[in-house]
C-alpha cells in the first residue's frame, strides 16, 4: 500500500543527506513510472501496427522484457525511504523509544547485508552477460531479435546500490535515535498508527471525483 | 542436516522475521539466501573450508533471481492494471458509475448499498487493486448513504466488502501473480474470475436486500428518479463499458475471433482510459503523480515478488514442495476435506498477512499438493479426484485462493480494506467498519462454499476457450 | 556417494526423456553411488541454465541455443534455416559432430560447461489457418510466429515474424495476431495450436532449435573414474531411448492430423528451391560473414554439418 511520507526533516547533516538522496530516488522512481507508461504505448503501437499496416512491432516481447527491470527496480530505494515496503507491524508497533529504534536498527542492518550480497550477485549476473570483446559488448541476447541483455541486467545492481545508500542513512538515523534516546528522529520513516496511515493514503487519491 | 530439515528451519526463521516486523520482501530474501548457503554447504558436508564456496555460489544464485524473474512479459500486466485504476479515477469514471447505478437501482430496499456494490463491481472491471477501490468508494458512496439515513457502520461495511470485488473481476493483479507462480494461462484465469466476481456481487446484493427488509432502519430505498434522469446518467458511465468490452474481447470473443492477446487488451484498456482522462482535462502534474504512485505500488509488488522468489528458488534446491505434495496426497483423509482445510488455513493466515505475500509464500508448496490431490497436472477429468482436468483444477483452485485472499481484506485484526475505509472517514473507527462488514463474512462463506460445491461457476467460461 | 542436480524445465515429456533415462542408467551402473536428481524448473529459468552451470549451482542442465544466441554463437550453426536435416537421427549426428569441434568446446568453456549430448528436435513445420500457404506468393504478408533465424527466413520471403510467447500462441492464432505458427510437433500438441489449424506443412522443414545437455566441468572432473565411465557410457543408450520415444510420438502424428481434420500440405520441390535461394543462402552467407568477423570458424562449422549429413546418409 502506498504510504504517505512520514519522515521528519531538519537542517542537520543527516537530514540534508537524506533529502539529497531523496531527490535522486524520486528521479529514479519517476523513470519507473514513465516505463509503465511506455509499456502501454508499446502495446498500442504493436496492436495498431499489426492491424492497420500488417507491420507488428518486431521483437515486441523482447522489448517488454527489457523494460521490466526498469519499472520493477528503479524505485526500490524511494519506497524504502518512507517505509512503504509491506510488513507486519503488529508487534513492532507496540514498541516505544529505544526498544523500537533497536528493533528497527537490527532489521535495517540485516536488510543491508542482504542487499550487499545481492549487489554482488546481480553484478556477477550482469558480468556474465557482458563481454568487451563482442559486438555490442554482448554475451547474452534476447530470444527473438537478439537485443543485448546486459543493460537490463545492469539495472539491478545499480538500483540495489542506491538502496544500500538509503539503508546506510537509515542505520545512521536509527542508531542515532537509539544512542541518544530520541523521540522523533529525522531521516527515518516513523510508524504511524494504522488509521493515520490509511487517512494519508486516502488523501493521495483526493484529487477530484 | 538434510535438505528437508534445512527447509523447515529456514522457513521457521523467515516467519519469525516477518512476525517481528521485517519487511516481507527482505525477510523472504534473507531466508532464501541463508537457505541457499546452507544447502550448498551441506553438499560439502559442512566442511569449514568449503564455506566460502557455498557462500559465493549462493550469492550468485540469489543474485540472478531479481532480473531473471522480473523480466517476464506476463508480469507486465501488473503495472498496467495498477495504472488503469489511477487513470480511471482521474477520468471521473468512478463517480459516473456510482451515479448511474444509483439512479437505476436505488429503489430496491437497501438500494444505495446495492448500487454501491454494483458500482464497485463495475469499477473492478477496470481496476486491479482492491484497496484502491475501497478508498475511492468510501469517499463517493458513504456520504450519500449517510445522507438518506443509512446506518453508519453498515454503509462502511458495504464499501469495504464491495472493494474486494476488484481482485476477482478482471483485470486483477493478484490473479496474474497466481498465474505466474503456477505457470498457467493468464487469459483463462482472468476469464475465470468474471462469473465468480459477478456472483459474489449478486450474493452481496441479496444479503443487503435481506438485511434492509428485516431491519427497516438500516437502509431505506431511494426513489423518485425519472426515466430521463436515468437515461442521462448512462453516457458518462459508458466509457467503462467500452473499456470492459475491449479487455473481454481481447481475452475471449463470444462471437468469433478474439481481438488480440490478454496482455495487449490490458494495455489498450489503460490507453483508452488515459485518453478519457486527458479529455477530461487531466493536468501534467496529475499524470506525474499517477505515474509516481503507480511506480511505488509496482516497485513494492515486484520487490515482494523477487524477494519471495529467492526463497522459492531455495525451496527448489531443498525439494520441499515435492515432499510436501507427497505427504498431502498420502494423508488418509477425503481429498475434499483436505482442500477445505487448506482453504481454512488461508483464512487464518490471511488474518495476519497481506494477500500477495501470502500467495507467493504458500503457493509454491501448496499448489503442487493440491494438484497431486486431484491426480497430477496431466490428469484427465474422468480420472481426477475433483472431476476436472489438471488445467481446470489449477484455475478453480486459483479462483478459490484469490477469493480467500479477498476475504482476508475484510477480516480482523488486519483487514486492509476496513482500515482504508476508516481512514477516509474520520467519523468512523476501525471497529465501526469491522462491525459493519461482519454480515459480509456470511456472504463470502456462502460464495466460497458454492464455488467449492459447483466448480462449474468458475470453469464455465474458461472451458469455452479451447 | 555423488549427488547431482540436473536443471531442465516444463514437465516431464519427450524432450526430457534422455535426461531421465541417463539418471536411471547412471544410478544402475554405479549401484546407486552416483545419482542425478532431475528438477523441472525448480533450480533455474531455462534461459539462465548456462549461468547456473557457470556458477556451479547445479551440475547438469539443458538449454536451447536459440534462447540466447550471444551466449553460444558457435552452436547456432545448427539453427540455420534449411540445413536439410530430415530426421532425428541426422539431427543427432550433426549436433554431436558440431559439439566435438574445438571452437564450440572453447566457447562452452567460458561457461565452465562441457557438452554431453543433444536433445534432437524435429523440424519446425508450420501450422496455419485458412488456405494453405504453399507458394512464396502465398507467404508474402503472412504473419508467422517464428523466432530468431527462422523468423528471418520467413521475413526473407515477405512473411511478417510476430513475437508472441509460446503460451500465448494459441490465443494469437485464434485472434488472427498470427496466421501461422512454427513449432515442433510435440509443441503444436501441448500449446494447442494444432486444434486451431487447418493445415500443416509436412515437408517445408525450415529448420529447428538446438538444445544441448551440458555438465559443469569441475563436477565432471571430480567424478571418480567409475562414475565418469558410467556417465559417458550411458549417453548413447539415453539418446537411443529418446529417439524411440519421440519416434512413437511422431508415428501418432498422422493420426492426430486426421482426427483434427488438418490437411497435410506437401510443398513442391520448385517452391522449396526458390525458398532456399531467397532465404537460406543469404542468411547463411550473412551468418558466416558475421561469425567469422568474431573469430569463429564459421565456414568450417557449416562444412562440418554438411559433410556429417553426407556421411550419415551414406551409412544408412
Ligand atoms: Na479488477
Ligand atoms: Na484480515
Amino acid at each position: 500500500m502506498a504510504g504517505h511520507s512520514s519522515v521528519l526533516e531538519d537542517d542537520s547533516l543527516l537530514s540534508r543527506l537524506d533529502r539529497r538522496l531523496l531527490k535522486f530516488e524520486q528521479f529514479l522512481a519517476l523513470l519507473s513510472g514513465i516505463a509503465v507508461f511506455m509499456l502501454m504505448v508499446l502495446a498500442v503501437i504493436s496492436v495498431g501496427g499489426r492491424n492497420l499496416f500488417n507491420a507488428p512491432l518486431p521483437g515486441y516481447v523482447d522489448w517488454i522484457e527489457q523494460a521490466m527491470p526498469l519499472l520493477a527496480f528503479m524505485g526500490i530505494a524511494y519506497v524504502q525511504r518512507d517505509g512503504t515496503h509491506i510488513r507486519m507491524d503488529i508487534l513492532i508497533g507496540q514498541l516505544r523509544g529505544r526498544a523500537l529504534w533497536l528493533a528497527e536498527l537490527v532489521s535495517v542492518v540485516l536488510i543491508l547485508f542482504l542487499m550487499i550480497a545481492l549487489v554482488w550477485g546481480s553484478w556477477s549476473h550482469f558480468q556474465r552477460s557482458f563481454d568487451f570483446g563482442s559486438p555490442l559488448w554482448s554475451r547474452d541476447s534476447s530470444i527473438d531479435i537478439g537485443l543485448p541483455i546486459w543493460p537490463a541486467k545492469l539495472l539491478a545492481p545499480v538500483a540495489f546500490s542506491v538502496l544500500c545508500l538509503r539503508l546506510l542513512i537509515q542505520i545512521w538515523g536509527y542508531g542515532r535515535a537509539f544512542v541518544l534516546g530520541l523521540k522523533n528522529p529525522v531521516a527515518v520513516p516513523l510508524i504511524q498508527d494504522t488509521a493515520t496511515q490509511a487517512a494519508a493514503e486516502a488523501e493521495q487519491l483526493d484529487g477530484r471525483n | 542436516m538434510d535438505s528437508i530439515t534445512i527447509g523447515l528451519w529456514v522457513t521457521a526463521g523467515m516467519l519469525v522475521l516477518v512476525v517481528i516486523g521485517m519487511r516481507v520482501a527482505f525477510a523472504a530474501g534473507i531466508a532464501g539466501l541463508v537457505g541457499l548457503i546452507l544447502i550448498f554447504w551441506s553438499k560439502k558436508g559442512f566442511d569449514p573450508e568449503d564455506f566460502g564456496w557455498a557462500l559465493t555460489v549462493a550469492i550468485k544464485t540469489a543474485g540472478q533471481v531479481p532480473h531473471s524473474k522480473v523480466s517476464s512479459q506476463a508480469l507486465s500486466l501488473i503495472p498496467t492494471f495498477i495504472l488503469i485504476g489511477y487513470l480511471a479515477y482521474y477520468a471521473g469514471l468512478t463517480k459516473a458509475l456510482f451515479e448511474a447505478a444509483k439512479r437505476w437501482i436505488a429503489w430496491v430496499p437497501g438500494g444505495l448499498a446495492v448500487s454501491t456494490v454494483f458500482a464497485t463491481a463495475g469499477f473492478a472491471a477496470v481496476s486491479g487493486a482492491s484497496v484502491a477501490t475501497a478508498a475511492v468508494f468510501a469517499r463517493i458512496a458513504i456520504p450519500e448513504m449517510l445522507a438518506v439515513g443509512y446506518n453508519k457502520q453498515f454503509a462502511a461495511g458495504v464499501v469495504a466488502a464491495g472493494g474486494t470485488l476488484a481482485s476477482l473481476i478482471p483485470p486483477s493483479a493478484i490473479l496474474v501473480i497466481y498465474a505466474i507462480i503456477v505457470e498457467q494461462d493468464v487469459g483463462k484465469l482472468l476469464l475465470a474470475g468474471f462469473i465468480p466476481g459477478a456472483f459474489s456481487a449478486v450474493i452481496y446484493a441479496l444479503l443487503i436486500v435481506g438485511i434492509a427488509v428485516i431491519f427497516k432502519n438500516v437502509g431505506p430505498p431511494v426513489t423518485g428518479f425519472t426515466w430521463k434522469e436515468r437515461l442521462v446518467s448512462l453516457p458518462p458511465a459508458l466509457p467503462i463499458v467500452f473499456v470492459v468490452v475491449i479487455i473481454i474481447f481481447f481475452v475471449y470473443n463470444p462471437f468469433g475471433d478474439a481481438w488480440g492477446t490478454p496482455t495487449e487488451g490490458g494495455a489498450l484498456g489503460a490507453f483508452v482510459v488515459f485518453l478519457m482522462a486527458l479529455f477530461r482535462g487531466m493536468r501534467l502534474s496529475e499524470l506525474k503523480s499517477a505515474l509516481l504512485e503507480t511506480a511505488k505500488l509496482t516497485v513494492m509488488i515486484f520487490t515482494i515478488i523477487w524477494g519471495v522468489l529467492i526463497y522459492v528458488r531455495f525451496l527448489g534446491f531443498a525439494d520441499l514442495p515435492g515432499v510436501f505434495a507427497d505427504w498431502i496426497s498420502a494423508l488418509p483423509y477425503p481429498p475434499m476435506l483436505i482442500l477445505v482445510c487448506i482453504l481454512l488455513a488461508y483464512a487464518v493466515l490471511g488474518m495476519f498477512m497481506d494477500a500477495i505475500g501470502m500467495l507467493l509464500l504458500t503457493l509454491p508448496v501448496v499448489y503442487p499438493a493440491v494438484m497431486a490431490l486431484n491426480g497430477g497436472e496431466a490428469v484427465t477429468a474422468a480420472e481426477s479426484t475433483f472431476g476436472m482436468s489438471g488445467t481446470m483444477c489449477a484455475i478453480w483452485f486459483g479462483i478459490l485462493v484469490v477469493k480467500m485472499a479477498e476475504f482476508c481484506l475484510i477480516t480482523p485484526p488486519i483487514g486492509l480494506n476496513c482500515f482504508v475505509v476508516a481512514g477516509v472517514r474520520p467519523d468512523l473507527s476501525v471497529q465501526d467498519v469491522f462491525r459493519g462488514v461482519m454480515p459480509f463474512f456470511v456472504a463470502d462463506a456462502v460464495t466460497i462454499a458454492l464455488l467449492v460445491a459447483f466448480p462449474g461457476i468458475v470453469l464455465y467460461l474458461p472451458s469455452l476457450v479451447g | 556417494a555423488t549427488e547431482w542436480n540436473a536443471s531442465v524445465w516444463g514437465k516431464r515429456r519427450a524432450f526430457t526423456e534422455h535426461v531421465e533415462k541417463l539418471a536411471e542408467l547412471v544410478s544402475e551402473k554405479t549401484g546407486g553411488e552416483f545419482t542425478i536428481n532431475v528438477s523441472y524448473g525448480g533450480l533455474s529459468k531455462p534461459k539462465e541454465n548456462l549461468d547456473g552451470i557457470s556458477i556451479g549451482a547445479f551440475e547438469m542442465a539443458q538449454f536451447c541455443a536459440g534462447y540466447h544466441r550471444d551466449k553460444n554463437r558457435a552452436i547456432t550453426v545448427l539453427e540455420l534455416p534449411f540445413l536439410g536435416v530430415n530426421n532425428l537421427d541426422e539431427e543427432v549426428a550433426v549436433s554431436h559432430a558440431v559439439y566435438a569441434h574445438p571452437a564450440v568446446q572453447k566457447e562452452m568453456e567460458q561457461w565452465n560447461a562441457r557438452l554431453l549430448m543433444t536433445s534432437p528436435m524435429p523440424q519446425y513445420n508450420l501450422v496455419g489457418t485458412g488456405d494453405p500457404r504453399d507458394t512464396l506468393a502465398e507467404m508474402d504478408g503472412m504473419r508467422v510466429r517464428a523466432t530468431g533465424g527462422l523468423g528471418k527466413a520467413f521475413e526473407a520471403v515477405g512473411g511478417v515474424p510476430t513475437s508472441v510467447p509460446a503460451t500465448e500462441a494459441y490465443n494469437a492464432m485464434e485472434s488472427g495476431v498470427v496466421d501461422t505458427v512454427a513449432f515442433a510437433q510435440h509443441a503444436h500438441l501441448s500449446f494447442g495450436t494444432i486444434n486451431r489449424a487447418d493445415w500443416w506443412t509436412a515437408n517445408l522443414n525450415p529448420g529447428t532449435v538446438n538444445c544441448p545437455v551440458v555438465v559443469n566441468t569441475d563436477a565432471y572432473d571430480a567424478l571418480s573414474d567409475k562414475e565418469r565411465m558410467a556417465l559417458d557410457e550411458s549417453v548413447e543408450e539415453a539418446i537411443a531411448h529418446y529417439l524411440a520415444n519421440y519416434g512413437a510420438l511422431l508415428e501418432k502424428w498422422d493420426g492426430v492430423l486426421a482426427e483434427k481434420g488438418v490437411e497435410k500440405v506437401m510443398i513442391s520441390d520448385e517452391v522449396l528451391a526458390e525458398f532456399r535461394a531467397k532465404a537460406a543462402d543469404p542468411i547463411r552467407a550473412a551468418w558466416i560473414a558475421d561469425m567469422s568477423a568474431q573469430g569463429i570458424p564459421a565456414q568450417e562449422l557449416y562444412d562440418l554439418v554438411m559433410s556429417t549429413l553426407d556421411k550419415q546418409r551414406m551409412s544408412n
